[in-house]
């Protein structure tokens, strides 16, 4: 699974870093795989799953999905 | 002291004056420098329904309270006058060196009248101030205008304030530069500029701002401990990682990157122009402002060489990108490259070309108006060649000039409904569909649609997260959803403007205080009472942006602008076409009831949106309740 972190939550990921590849065998609830990562649920205002925007309390994601996490985002 | 004795420098370019002004305490507690500064002297100063390019019009430059403190984002300056694009109060602030360089040379503002009767440069080199021929500097570009004058004083470290050839064309949304590389791109401050032959102010000073705080070591101390915690937060961290090129793709994953002149929210080839390109194409440093740890600023590479104008941000990458339907980095770069090399505002340059290319589209401009170029979208040729049209005046470029709503107005037939502006100020890179408040922001700013009013809604839709909590101590209490225009969302609109405001006032910028970025409120009350010892709280901050507001706002009325100019452009009333937001609009019913609550929330008549005697007073504006009168009447 590739995880991209869109805003500032690249800040939380290892090295800061975005994307992150994440191999998956199994589906895993997107939200196991954040706290995991000690991404903080309350900084995220949107998901995407492979280009459509999704409710993810409870998605279940696959090795082949392409995931995009957005925290708020402001004026430039 | 800061705060007391403030200078500021008059010039007559007209009568060739140059006087001093010291402002009283007493005064300079109301109005400490920036947007009050500038809306009091407008109001005063500027006799109602002068025409933007007369000679009377008043050009005002106005350091922050702040501006050119050790302190990260401390480096803003606004340029005030008559708006030639709207008609109304005109402001743009910048940050860069060269508000901090007018501060070190002993002056919080320059006050500019008249008109000089051959093209003139403004010389101040703290007591020395003269007026000195620009002749053979006009109808340059700016990267050769910059080099000149530190050749002729020898001095590489002068900083050159300056328009290009496109303020010198009077063209409406002509912006100004200072060092290249820093913009007050909105509202034709440029162009104001320009009808006065004014093409440059160069500044040398040498007065450290520590040396006249009250509390020096306390604010060095805040210095220091803000630029090791730019890296500590998130939001800071990310404007130093990636700048703003970095919104690009969350906010087409939103579905509210403006599209095709904000048709769409959503771009198709939006992969060419998201940070990683840039990052891999152009990149080839970041770069600061004045004692500013954040470096937001990018600095890139085209063709092989360092453009001398830095990145483009991403209003410029959203403005000749996917709203000009343009998925080519290059072609973004060069338009950067053009609009800061004739010195245009590039938010107005991309979505006026936009608006002309959905003009062209539906026949209502032709090839025989574009003098042979396909202005279809995504064709970057016919962007980059219009964008020089404008900045001459030559060909169609020259009724573009006037901006998309003048343009419009000519042009006949839907093109009304295709020029996307508020008060005839083009509205940046933002979809409002997506963010109400920011809707709300373009609609009621003095300056027409204006992005930079309060921070943006996703800030304040969480109770747990880092950037709510950061605005707790402006007053905000509860959460509330992006895309609602309820009570609450009119609180947060209420508190944020006025805190918006105060950083226009002392000169911070956007990107420093909570809760857009990582400066905490009460840290910056800090700064403000270690420069001056005033021992103001946080509401005292939150009433000085109020009263600049309010002074801007009875500029506008005073001109004749009604309730109904706080509006929005009537495609943003209309369904986006697609992507995640496909068919949602902006309400309109829940708009004008929200633009009635908050009007009654800022003290001003529901009806009419004119402030009331009472805030007048409440906010020590008294000398203008006359003007209540003469607005009403």
């Amino acid at each position: 699974m590739k995880l991209h972190a869109g805003g500032y939550l690249a800040f939380f990921l290892p090295d800061r870093t975005s994307p992150v590849e994440f191999p998956l065998d199994h589906p895993v609830l997107l939200k196991d795989i954040l706290e995991q990562l000690r991404v903080p649920i309350s900084e995220i205002q949107m998901v995407s799953l492979n280009g459509s925007q999704v409710d993810w309390n409870a998605l279940l994601v696959s090795d082949s999905d392409v995931v995009h996490i957005i925290s708020a985002v402001d004026g430039g | 002291m800061i705060g007391q004795s403030e200078k500021i420098l008059r010039i007559n370019l007209t009568t060739g004056t140059i006087s001093t002004e010291i402002l009283p305490d007493d005064f300079y507690r109301l109005y400490p420098g920036g947007k009050a500064l500038a809306g009091y002297i407008l109001l005063n100063e500027l006799p109602a329904n002068t025409p933007a390019f007369s000679p009377d019009n008043v050009l005002v430059f106005a350091n922050g309270l702040l501006t050119g403190a050790p302190v990260s984002t401390a480096t803003r300056y606004v340029v005030s006058a008559k708006s030639p694009l709207t008609d109304g109060y005109g402001e743009s602030e910048a940050a860069g060196f060269w508000g901090p360089e007018l501060k070190m040379a002993g002056y919080e503002a320059i006050i500019v009248k008249g008109k000089a009767e051959k093209p003139v440069t403004i010389w101040v080199d703290e007591e020395q101030v003269e007026i000195r021929s620009a002749e053979h500097l006009w109808g340059k570009p700016t990267e050769e205008v910059q080099t000149i004058i530190r050749q002729e004083m020898n001095d590489d470290k002068i900083r050159v304030l300056q328009i290009g050839p496109a303020g010198e064309n009077l063209v409406r949304f002509a912006g100004i530069t200072n060092d290249l590389r820093h913009f007050n791109g909105r509202n034709g401050m440029g162009a104001v500029m320009g009808s006065k032959n004014l093409r440059a102010i160069a500044v040398r000073g040498n007065q450290r701002y520590q040396g006249k705080a009250v509390a020096p070591d306390r604010l060095m101390g805040l210095g220091r401990k803000l630029a090791k915690a730019v890296r500590e937060n998130p939001l800071s961290w990310d404007l130093q990682n990636r700048g703003t090129p970095g919104i690009v793709e969350p906010l087409n994953q939103g579905g509210i990157l403006p599209t095709r002149n904000f048709q769409q929210g959503v771009f198709e080839n939006v992969d060419a122009i998201i940070w990683e390109a840039y990052e891999k194409e152009l990149l080839t440093a970041r770069k600061s402002c004045y004692a500013c740890a954040v470096r937001c600023k990018r600095e890139v590479s085209l063709d092989g060489e360092v453009s001398p104008y830095g990145g483009p941000e991403y209003e410029t990458i959203g403005a000749f990108g996917p709203n000009c339907g343009v998925g080519d980095l290059q072609a973004i770069a060069r338009a950067n490259e053009l609009c800061n090399a004739y010195m245009l505002d590039s938010i107005s340059t991309g979505a006026t070309i936009a608006f002309a290319m959905e003009c062209f589209e539906h026949g209502l401009i032709t090839m025989e108006d574009t003098g042979g170029i396909d202005l279809r979208f995504g064709n970057a040729d016919a962007m980059l060649a219009m964008i020089e049209q404008i900045a001459l005046r030559q060909g169609l470029g020259d009724l573009l000039a006037e901006g998309s709503r003048r343009a419009a107005e000519k042009i006949g037939g839907d093109a009304p409904f295709f020029a996307m502006h508020v008060k005839g100020q083009e509205l940046a890179m933002h979809e409002a569909r997506g963010k109400y408040n920011v809707g709300m922001g373009y609609a009621i700013s003095e300056i027409g649609a204006d992005h930079l009013v309060v921070a943006h809604d996703p800030a304040l839709a969480n109770p747990d997260s880092i950037t709510f909590k950061s605005a707790l101590p402006l007053g905000i209490e509860n959460a509330a959803p992006v895309r609602s225009l309820n009570a609450e969302k009119m609180k947060h609109f209420y508190i944020l403007e006025k805190w918006g405001s105060f950083e226009k006032v002392v000169g911070l910028c956007f990107f420093g205080p909570a809760p857009r970025s990582f400066i905490h409120p009460d840290e910056v009350l800090e700064a403000v009472n270690s420069a001056t010892g005033w021992q103001l709280e946080i509401p005292d901050l939150l009433k000085i942006g109020e009263r600049a507001t309010n002074m801007a706002r009875l500029f506008n009325l005073r001109e004749g602008f009604m309730r109904k100019d706080d509006t929005l452009p009537e495609r943003i009333f209309q369904p986006l076409e697609n992507g995640p937001l496909k068919g949602e609009s902006y309400p309109r019913a829940e708009f004008q009831q929200a633009l009635t609550t908050l009007y009654t929330l800022k003290g001003w008549n529901p009806e009419s949106g004119v402030p009331t005697r009472s805030l007048l007073e409440d906010l020590s504006l008294e000398w203008a309740i006359p003007l209540i009168a003469e607005i009403e009447s």
